[in-house]
């Protein structure tokens, strides 16, 4: 089962805290209304961190709070050390925004994380948030806001462009993971599949694929195993990009048609899953679910009424 | 990192893989000395269907090498130019074969695959019934060598054999170089049961390289085979040109939104230079990275106006504009209308700080679009 939907008691860690990161975005978070109990580091002095407890070892952290999710804003080749750490003082929810963390190292937290019954989201991941809750990691307040839209994403900034425009709709969020660009990573697409079909706010569910790997291929086959009851919306990144280079992800490598934009746009309309070709379609699809969600009909398409902030010269 | 067959090969020999002997030429640098002929002229691109784009020749001659070369230069190989070709000794006589590892993430292991025919795509092996037998392995090398020798057990002896032992030398190899995939396609077996790798097709993992010596020195030696990932370890972006002829040059940050903003444009008709993921998270006050970027971005010959589009979670974008002014100002060979599309913590800032400087700020991408459109018109018109 997935340890995701956190809420405004849920006692989190933060891993690495006295580090610029940590100390940045747990004020953030502590912000926006996570109940962050503890830090840990193992290498300061410091006895707290703006009022948070600094601990040396995660398992002191967790004997002392009760901490069951733990975000790690450690070096990317300490990772794998960092979520050991974790795993073994029993959390059960680990995040990591951590870019760069090597792939053999990322192959070996997921066994150990799977393993051992613990839901990872990450590497290289802004994080996620129960919106009007609590959130783990630094998406941006800007695109947060409560509703019936589960999100899922590889890409962070992607998925701030499309939940910021959601949002200006009046269309929110009820669970967002940033999955992350990684090719190996602790929670993949197919992953979410269950919990979001059994998770009663979800009333849709957006992924936010881009080319490379398999996840998006993945996914489609979970829904249609699972017999998804929900409808499914899709914005996949990449389609123009050249065969056999990285784009900035290090999952975003197209190689044959192995990653291809046409393979997984495929995959996922045989899934009964829309895909959308650009962010206004994308918004104006969604619109008009949510409208007849509501029980009401929009008479002009969303991209019409759409708000430029000045009009064309 | 995909790297090109010659580099893979080179690390692979490093590791006593068995090689038919060969060497890298340029079209334009004198021939390096050859093994015995004849001889496979094959382009080093990292991309597949290279055979049917022209771009793998025999030759058995040296004037023919020459040939092979000149013609092979010419080519695009899936929109990629040809820099470099591989020279290598002919095998004749050898039966194919293939043999691949890949991490296989779903799985969290890692997938072998194996078949006593190669030299073709592995998407037609996969759809030919019973060829391809593949498993998937715990990430450890002796389990994959065991795996091999289960999967090749039915085989004839010579093949059996062969594929056993190369097997166990490619397990070693994937993970010494922390591999996400190993290809040996084909896989040469001769009548001895000595084995050849007559092609590798390795991807290496670009956030290993602070433990892996050999791939980064290969990077630095290589840095022009590899702009990418070269920027990336010394510049800590990612910008890749998407277009030599484009004419928008894109200043963003995020690969994400930037890949699907360079989709929308293209989309739309136009034309973007550059892929950008600049990491404004990155910065640190320091305007080093967006000066290194518009240098590059002023290379591109038909550039004719910038985007700048940053959405910031947590980014001051007073600071970010500051930086971006600075930088703007340290490449003054860059002399284009700028569009600049800003969402974030300190916007007003931005929008004086830019404004000042004639740089229009929106907050909506849809209308920074149309303001790049009408830059573009207007330049076209003049």
């Amino acid at each position: 089962m997935m340890h995701l939907r956190v809420d405004r008691a849920t006692p989190v860690l933060v891993q690495g805290i006295t580090g610029r990161a940590g100390r940045q975005h747990s004020r953030l978070m502590r912000q926006y209304g996570t109940r962050i109990v503890a830090g840990v580091s193992p290498i300061t002095e410091m006895r707290d961190v703006d009022g948070v407890p600094v601990f040396a070892a995660c398992g002191d952290a967790v004997a002392a709070t009760g901490a069951t999710a733990s975000v790690l804003f450690v070096g990317a080749m300490q990772l794998l050390a960092a979520i050991r750490e974790a795993v073994e003082a029993g959390i059960k929810l680990i995040i990591t925004p951590t870019e760069g963390m090597p792939v053999h190292d990322a192959l070996s937290a997921l066994r150990l994380t799977r393993a051992a019954g613990v839901t990872w989201v990450g590497a290289s991941t802004p994080g996620m948030a129960v919106p009007g809750a609590a959130k783990l990691g630094f998406l941006p307040d800007s695109a947060l806001m409560p509703g019936p839209v589960g999100i899922a994403s590889k890409s962070g900034t992607l998925s701030y462009e499309a939940g910021y425009r959601l949002a200006q709709q009046g269309i929110g969020q009820s669970v967002w993971v940033g999955v992350g660009g990684d090719p190996v990573k602790g929670t993949r697409f197919a992953d979410l599949v269950s919990f979001y079909a059994a998770d009663a706010p979800t009333r849709s569910v957006l992924i936010i694929g881009e080319i490379g790997g398999s996840e998006e291929e993945e996914f489609a086959q979970a829904l249609i195993a699972l017999r998804f009851p929900k409808p499914v919306f899709a914005l996949i990144a990449g389609r123009s990009s050249p065969e056999g280079v990285t784009m900035g992800h290090a999952g975003a490598l197209v190689h044959g048609r192995h990653g291809s934009y046409d393979a997984k746009k495929e995959a996922l309309e045989a899934a009964g899953a829309k895909v959308f070709g650009t962010l206004d379609e994308m918004v104006a699809g969604i619109r008009a679910w949510h409208a007849r969600l509501q029980g009401v009909t929009i008479s002009k398409p969303a991209w019409a009424a759409d708000t430029a902030d000045d009009p064309p010269t | 990192m995909y790297l090109l067959e010659h580099d893979a090969k080179e690390l692979l020999a490093a590791r006593d893989i068995p090689l038919p002997a060969g060497m890298l030429a340029a079209a334009d640098t004198p021939l390096p000395a050859l093994p015995p002929g004849p001889w496979v002229v094959k382009a080093q691109v990292t991309a597949g269907g290279r055979g049917k784009a022209g771009g793998i020749r025999k030759a058995a001659t040296i004037e023919a090498v020459r040939a092979a070369i000149s013609d092979i230069a010419r080519l695009h190989i899936r929109g990629r130019p040809v820099h470099e070709c591989r020279i290598e000794q002919q095998i004749t006589g050898a039966h194919e074969a293939y043999l691949g590892l890949m991490l296989d993430p779903a799985a969290a292991g890692v997938r072998v695959l194996l078949a006593p025919r190669g030299g073709m795509e592995i998407e037609a092996m996969a759809a030919e019934p019973g060829l391809l037998h593949t498993a998937v392995c715990d990430p450890d090398q002796s389990v994959l060598a065991a795996s091999a020798v289960e999967l090749a057990r039915d085989l004839a002896p010579p093949l059996r054999g062969a594929l056993t032992a190369a097997g166990s030398a490619l397990a070693a190899a994937f993970f010494a170089y922390e591999c996400s995939l190993l290809e040996i396609n084909p896989l040469f077996v001769m009548r001895d049961g000595s084995w050849l790798a007559g092609d590798a097709k390795m991807i290496t993992d670009d956030n290993a390289l602070p433990r892996q010596q050999a791939v980064a020195n290969l990077l630095e030696r290589r840095a022009r085979a590899y702009p990418e990932a070269h920027l990336k370890l010394h510049y800590g972006c990612d910008y890749v040109v998407v277009d030599p002829e484009g004419e928008i040059g894109l200043l963003t940050t995020g690969a994400g939104l930037s890949m699907m903003l360079i989709d929308e444009l293209r989309g739309a008709g136009l034309r973007p230079y550059n892929f950008l993921d600049v990491r404004t998270g990155g910065l640190r006050g320091d305007p080093a990275r967006l000066i290194h970027v518009l240098n590059w971005i002023a290379q591109g010959p038909r550039v004719k106006v910038i985007l700048v589009n940053v959405f910031a979670g947590i980014t001051d974008l007073g600071e970010f504009s500051r930086l971006l002014l600075a930088a703007f100002q340290a490449v003054p060979q860059l002399r284009v209308p700028v569009v600049a599309r800003l969402i974030g913590n300190a916007i007003e800032v931005a929008r004086t700080v830019l404004g000042d400087a004639g740089i229009d700020v929106v907050t909506e991408l849809g209308a920074a679009v149309t303001r790049v459109r009408s830059h573009l018109a207007a330049k076209s018109g003049a």
